[in-house]
């Protein structure tokens, strides 16, 4: 009997590396999760920010010679793409989740509609207009 | 009117063309109709080995991936 597939699709966009910030709080985590549902929409392929901050060498190579890196930030202090930068790595996309009306905090909760309205706005690629250079340092 | 059919078993990735094909036409304000085909006969038929799939007006444009909502609206300007 021919076995029947249940999903024929296609592999995942090598090009596109996703850094979301994993922070702490409610945007944070959803980054993650929006970083996590992008990867297996064929977005891109989900990479480790707290890896890039270390300098790791073989993925700096990578997110450098990446088609295009996607940064997600859960908050406006916007730690990942900081990260990023200071290794040389310049995002095409950088998408803060608070910006997308989605409210940082006191609670860690967040919901399925949350998580969609940060993946939805990455394949709009709202993201792209926004300012990519180096962004101000926080205050001592 | 354009019609527009996304091919695919179900799957986050047949789900994701099927709205930001929705997403483009909206950004265009086109007249079109979209139609979302999950019967695995029509994929075969059409010869589709590679989901999900993109069809603009009866022909193949995409298959395999998932185009972004940008690269959908240069193909259907196009």
């Amino acid at each position: 009997m021919t076995k029947i597939p249940t999903c024929t699709c296609g592999e995942n966009e090598p090009g596109r590396i996703i850094f979301p910030c994993a922070g702490q709080a409610n945007t944070g985590q959803l980054s993650n999760l929006a970083a996590v549902e992008l990867t297996e929409e064929g977005y891109g392929s989900i990479a480790c920010v707290a890896k890039l901050a270390i300098g790791d060498e073989g993925l700096v190579k990578s997110a450098m010679n990446a088609d295009e890196v996607v940064v997600i930030d859960g908050c406006p202090l916007q730690c990942a793409k900081k990260i990023a930068l200071a290794q040389g790595v310049v995002p095409a996309q950088h998408v803060i989740v608070t910006d997308l009306g989605i409210g940082k905090g006191p609670s860690k909760s967040y919901t399925p509609d949350d998580i969609e309205t940060v993946v939805s706005a990455c394949w709009r690629g709202v993201g792209k207009s926004a300012d990519l250079s180096d962004p101000p340092g926080r205050q001592e | 009117m354009t019609k527009i059919e996304v091919l695919g078993t179900g799957c986050a990735k047949c789900k994701r063309l099927y709205a930001n094909v929705q997403e483009a036409v909206k950004s265009l304000g086109m007249e079109a109709e979209v139609f979302k085909v999950d019967s695995l006969d029509e994929l075969i038929e059409r010869g589709v080995m590679s989901t999900p799939a993109l069809y603009i007006d009866g022909t193949l444009r995409l298959s395999g991936r998932v185009a972004t909502v940008d690269e959908l609206i240069r193909m259907l300007r196009g």
